[in-house]
């Protein structure tokens, strides 16, 4: 699954927060998407699920726009947003049958892989629960199970670690991690750069709607000129840049 | 705090009156009138009937009189961020409170009123009380509902305990049985617990109030259940923005979804059903309509008056489903399921005529109770069936694809 944003601009109404973005997500790759509050990640996520219209440039999965053909593009993405929105009136165990249905999944494969992942995140025993009784750590992690259980190809994840328990965060990195070895992509926006470090194989720093830099740590660091720096001191000197 | 207090209070009759304006628009007001017209000509029928006092008719009006004075609370107009931003003013938000009581006197006692007087014709034939009785009695309630305000006040500061006893219920039983006694016997009687309740109440507010502690958790969902209240009775005639509602359970109503096939096709549906089950909003306007509408059918012997009710009750259970689907449509997550606009209308339509075929088997029932097995009650059945029709396959398509399009979805 290759995920190619080429010259992509856009925003909400008539500001443009994006201006010519371009990067690509390969193959099994787990890619960071890392900037400042404001800097447009999560307005990129946005366009990426097809969330709001771009005003130019093009965004391909395996080639194909969510133009040519909805349902088949929106099959092979799950989305974990930010904020989790589940449906107030269904229970977890019917969040879940709702999703296998949408997504024409198989029942009892899919239910298989999902009672897997409940287990991992602690949530087996809490089928009948409503949203309202969740927190907002469980509420995220039910949108992490309904995520992952889809057959889908291309994982997009806005900002997973913050509100989630260390353990849970583990088990997410886990599940990234295997995901990734059966060839799907993950594409993660987040401000924990000690913890997506060490797990993303690149990293696309946003600055002012702009890819300011793309590469693994190494070409990021060629490119910013520092020998020695973790992701931190990069992301760091790039704010500056501005001052 | 006296600022704060007129702010909120500014905006907040802004809000009603939008929403009053709303309702006053709307060509269901006309209906409406219509409905009120036959009540009341019902209600002075009725009363042309009452030669002699009846044997139900204290223990009536003590039962309306004693219910009206549960209507209105409190409108303390607390907002959720207060309970962070207004925190280090705790003390001072008593002024504020004081302001809010003040306000909320005036629709219950208006209420009282109103009732009181529509009432005066039958507690006078029907239950063979004086004028002056009336009067007395209806005095005694306002006072009665000053003290319950007031007791309300003592609730936001956790003092609505005394000695282990609710104040609200120790009053509720002081009303009863004043109201027993007045009726039947001596009518000053309730003027007089009343007056006591209030002028104790009013007298110790402050020092009841200090003694306590602000209960910001408990006082700010209360205003929210109360908003909840007001919004959802506006909801009956037009849109109203931000009307969250509770949702239940209802396990014993989950033989209902067993129909529903688990096919991509019917995702919605599922979702649909489920919602419309267990989202107390929906259900409960389902209810509330067919219920008055049956009662309607079951009373009034006028055909074309039926013929009104029937067909307007089924039109309008389908009109105010409608906001249902928009709300499911505003979840974003609906969005990116792989499932078509045209499966999402379809899905709803279904469900819109599964209810509305209950309310038309229920109200046959009742039309066959009043006009029985005769051309009347089958022309106003069929005449039903043809609403649902309409709603069903030509209006709510059609306005839902509407929808559908404006917005981007």
């Amino acid at each position: 699954m290759t995920l190619e944003i080429k010259e992509l601009t856009g925003g909400y109404g008539q500001v443009s927060v994006l201006k010519k973005e371009t990067f690509t997500v390969e193959d099994g790759q787990v890619v960071g998407l890392i900037g400042l509050n404001g800097a447009g990640k999560s307005t990129t996520i946005k366009h990426i699920i097809g969330l709001l219209t771009p005003r130019g440039g093009q965004i391909l999965i395996d080639g194909m726009s969510l133009h040519d053909n909805v349902e088949a593009y929106r099959k092979k993405i799950a989305y974990v947003p930010e904020m989790p929105i589940l449906y107030p009136e269904l229970t977890l165990k019917e969040h879940i049958e709702m999703t296998i249905m949408a997504y024409g999944l198989d029942h009892d494969k899919t239910w298989e892989n999902a009672n897997e992942l409940l287990k991992t995140f602690r949530l087996d025993n809490k089928l009948d629960w409503f949203p309202q009784n969740f927190s907002k750590g469980m509420k995220q992690k039910v949108m992490i199970v309904c995520a992952f259980m889809t057959n889908a190809r291309l994982f997009i994840i806005d900002e997973p670690f913050t509100g989630l328990d260390p353990l849970a965060v583990n088990d997410l990195l886990n599940i990234v991690e295997a995901k990734k070895k059966s060839g799907c992509s993950v594409l993660m926006s987040t401000h924990v750069l000690a913890t997506v470090q060490n797990h993303a194989d690149k990293f696309v720093l946003l600055n002012h709607g702009q890819v300011r830099a793309d590469g693994t740590l190494d070409q990021l660091k060629d490119k910013f000129d520092m020998k020695d720096a973790n992701l931190d001191d990069i992301y760091i000197k790039m704010s500056n840049e501005d001052l | 705090m006296k600022e704060l207090w007129k702010n909120r209070l500014r905006r907040h009759q802004i809000d009603q009156f939008k929403y009053l304006r709303l309702i006053f628009n709307d060509n269901f007001v006309l209906a409406f009138i219509v409905l009120i017209g036959a009540l009341g000509f019902w209600y002075s029928n009725f009363l042309g009937t009452i030669k002699h006092e009846l044997l139900l008719g204290k223990p009536v009006v003590i039962l309306i009189l004693f219910l009206i004075a549960q209507v209105g609370r409190i409108a303390t107009l607390l907002e959720e961020p207060d309970s962070t931003f207004l925190l280090v003013k705790e003390k001072e938000f008593y002024q504020y409170f004081k302001s809010a009581l003040n306000y909320s006197i005036a629709l219950p006692v208006v209420a009282i009123v109103i009732v009181n007087f529509l009432l005066s014709p039958f507690a006078f034939t029907g239950a063979g009380l004086s004028i002056m009785d009336i009067c007395l009695i209806a005095a005694g309630l306002v006072f009665f509902k000053l003290a319950f305000l007031n007791v309300e006040m003592f609730k936001i500061y956790g003092r609505e305990q005394v000695s282990g006893m609710n104040l609200k219920l120790l009053l509720n039983i002081f009303l009863i049985v004043s109201l027993i006694i007045s009726v039947y016997w001596f009518s000053p009687v309730i003027l007089v617990v009343g007056l006591i309740a209030f002028v104790g109440a009013q007298i110790n507010n402050k020092k009841i109030c200090e003694s306590g502690q602000m209960q910001w958790q408990q006082a700010i969902s209360d205003e929210n259940q109360r908003m909840f209240r007001v919004k959802r009775f506006y909801n009956l005639f037009t849109d109203v923005p931000g009307v969250n509602s509770k949702i239940k359970r209802r396990k014993w109503l989950d033989f209902v979804f067993n129909g529903i096939k688990p096919v991509q096709k019917n995702t919605y549906l599922y979702l649909f059903a489920r919602g419309f089950v267990r989202n107390n909003e929906y259900i409960g306007l389902f209810m509330r309509l067919t219920i008055i509408q049956t009662i309607m059918l079951a009373l009034i012997d006028n055909f074309y008056i039926s013929l009104i009710v029937e067909m307007l009750f089924i039109y309008l259970v389908g009109f105010q489903l409608k906001p249902y689907f928009k709300e499911v449509m505003l979840n974003m997550m609906q969005r990116l399921y792989p499932v078509s606009g045209k499966d999402k209308v379809n899905d709803f339509t279904k469900l819109s005529v599964f209810v509305l075929c209950i309310q038309w088997v229920i109200s046959a029932i009742a039309i066959f109770y009043k006009f029985g097995l005769s051309v009347n009650s089958l022309v106003i059945i069929v005449a039903g069936l043809a609403v649902l029709l309409f709603v069903g396959y030509f209006y709510m398509p059609r306005q839902l694809k509407k929808y559908l399009d404006n917005g981007a979805y």
